[in-house]
């Protein structure tokens, strides 16, 4: 279960957030509906624990994860999220295989298990055939599936989506949806922030939030 | 597969970071490498020479006495030699006959010593050498012993079995080389020609009853200053140089400050250039974005360090390894042509030697300190500074 308490956050004497309460039980899918620069990235950076509220708490499973050490923060990000970022955040240079293997470099598992874990997403997202291929060379569809593999490695309870089909024509939107409705299936917290009112209808989504000017209205 | 105790798998990722900038750090690796190899070979050659000139200190006489006129250096009367050997604590006094011989073809100067066999020799390994070899019979024969870089300037120029040399009367004379001349110390001994008294008189042009200077020995080494004193007393017209003013004078002969002057400068120039690398490069917005990137999938700020610990390690180790053995190939294989000269402030007009092989692992840890710690904090620095800002901002 995910809790937001309070949440106040500022940039630069800046009000990005403002009085935030929400609750998202395991197994939603949550839409967060708004235009840009409304909050919705800034909600997902909080939950994710890549940034720190300025004021309030944000609780995972009991855990405060708004005031998580660094080295505890990168666990429970490298453990419990799964973040598929607007831009894909891939490292250019590196091959589908080393970009999806990132999040398991520094837990030193046994290479059989890695394998393992590696066939799997490539298999489950259709990339195995691009798994040595540099990921700069492939197209926006295929970039966006080795990003939510990369995700999925972990196998995380917590799958969050910034904007997922900002960068996509309509067949590589829809394709996006088939994925997240196989993933409802296997009963994970989906968060997606979005403008894109496809997803708007959808009869997976549980709620739909309207974050405007920071504020969830 | 057993799980391993070292994450090879964040050192596979480091291996590959680097080969995916491969072109940026084989020019760091280049340029590192060429500056080890400069700042090793200043400490080789250093240690070469400072092992040379502490073995030729050690053998000066305790008193040299040299005949000056009008700051000039003439050759003195042997019969001085009575006089000198009468004052109270002198042990022994040996009239030496020697000069420097110019071969204008080689462009450089022979050091010529006369020995006389029956007298007693300034240097202990002249006196083994009266032992083995009889001057009289190289006399007999006008005949030489060469030092290494002697024989090789002759061979360079034809001489293989003799050479002719120009008196000071302008006529020849041939001295046949009956064998090579090696002592301990190859800096002293490596531009020598040995060959009996009268010979040496002969080229050098030094008259039966006059010597080049007077070395004199003395029993209690804390008497030579009063020795040295009353030698001048009695000759006013003679420079008096005690084995302390040697010292000094060799240090200067050898130019020892030019070449820690020049030990410093490199150790600036290098730690110059890291400063300018960490300030100038530090991390371009790719690599900050990709530490944004492996912040946000889970990786910390250790995690961080450490691959990019494992980078500069990889790169700075292998830089110093091979820096190392270019300079241990430039310095003993080559003989470090060019930096030499600056280190022992020779003129080209003294024959080219060897330097002797001496490598301590005092040494190749100063190296390493000097050089692979820096190259790793000048990497991790800019680093760690990225992996500290907020990932958010990084990776929008």
């Amino acid at each position: 279960m995910i809790i937001l308490k309070d949440i106040v956050k500022e940039y630069d004497n800046i009000i990005a957030l403002k009085d935030i309460n929400l609750k998202i039980d395991s197994g939603e899918l949550v839409i967060l509906k708004g235009v840009s620069g409304s909050g919705k990235s800034t909600i997902l950076s909080l939950i994710a624990g890549i940034n720190r509220p300025t004021l309030g708490e944000v609780i995972v499973d009991n855990r405060r994860v708004s005031k998580l050490q660094d080295r505890f923060a990168s666990l429970y990000r490298r453990e419990s999220i799964g973040f598929i970022f607007q831009k894909y955040n891939l490292i250019p240079n590196l091959t589908v295989s080393d970009n999806i293997l990132t999040p398991l470099i520094p837990i030193n598992l046994r290479e059989d298990e890695v394998r393992e874990r590696l066939d799997k997403v490539l298999k489950e997202f259709n990339i195995l055939d691009k798994r040595d291929i540099v990921v700069k060379n492939l197209s926006g569809g295929e970039q966006q599936r080795v990003a939510i593999a990369r995700a999925f490695i972990n196998n995380p309870k917590i799958i969050i989506a910034d904007e997922p089909t900002a960068n996509l024509d309509e067949v590589l939107s829809m394709s996006f949806i088939d994925i997240v409705k196989n993933l409802k299936d296997n009963k994970k917290i989906i968060i997606i922030a979005t403008h894109d009112p496809i997803f708007f209808d959808l009869d997976i989504v549980d709620r739909l939030i309207e974050i405007k000017n920071g504020k969830i209205l | 597969m057993k799980k391993s105790k070292i994450n090879l798998y964040l050192l596979e990722f480091s291996i590959n970071a680097l080969l995916r900038a491969k072109a940026k750090n084989i020019s760091i690796l280049l340029i590192f490498t060429l500056l080890v190899a400069l700042l090793s070979s200043i400490f080789f050659i250093s240690n070469s020479i400072r092992y040379e000139l502490n073995s030729v200190v050690d053998t000066l006489p305790e008193i040299i006495i040299q005949k000056v006129k009008g700051g000039r250096e003439y050759d003195i009367e042997i019969d001085r030699v009575d006089d000198i050997i009468a004052i109270n604590g002198v042990k022994s006094v040996i009239a030496r006959v020697w000069g420097y011989y110019y071969f204008a073809n080689a462009g450089v100067n022979f050091s010529i010593i006369g020995i006389n066999q029956y007298e007693e020799q300034y240097k202990s390994s002249l006196e083994r050498l009266t032992n083995r070899v009889d001057f009289d019979t190289l006399e007999a024969n006008s005949s030489m012993l060469v030092g290494i870089g002697v024989r090789d300037i002759m061979k360079r120029n034809y001489y293989n079995r003799y050479f002719n040399f120009i008196k000071p009367n302008g006529k020849l004379k041939k001295m046949t080389i009956a064998g090579v001349f090696r002592d301990d110390i190859l800096l002293e001994s490596n531009d020598i020609i040995l060959m009996s008294q009268r010979d040496a008189r002969e080229i050098l042009g030094i008259s039966p009853s006059m010597a080049t200077d007077i070395v004199v020995k003395v029993a209690n080494p804390k008497e030579v200053s009063t020795i040295a004193e009353k030698i001048k007393f009695i000759y006013p017209d003679t420079r008096v140089v005690t084995k302390d003013d040697l010292k000094i004078s060799y240090r200067n002969i050898f130019d020892y400050k030019s070449g820690l002057f020049l030990a410093l400068f490199t150790i600036s120039l290098f730690t110059f250039f890291m400063i300018v690398y960490d300030k100038s490069s530090g991390l371009n917005s790719q690599e900050k974005q990709e530490i944004g990137v492996l912040r946000a999938v889970g990786w910390s700020i250790d995690d961080i360090l450490k691959e990019k610990f494992y980078e500069a390690f990889i790169i700075s180790f292998i830089s110093y390894l091979l820096g190392v053995i270019l300079a241990l190939f430039y310095v003993y294989i080559l003989n470090a042509p060019l930096l030499r000269y600056i280190f022992e402030g020779y003129s080209k007009l003294k024959t080219p030697f060897e330097l002797p092989f001496i490598l301590d692992i005092e040494t190749l840890a100063i190296i390493f300190f000097l050089s692979v710690p820096i190259y790793i904090g000048a990497t991790i620095i800019p680093a760690w500074r990225a992996s500290s800002l907020d990932v958010d901002e990084v990776i929008r």
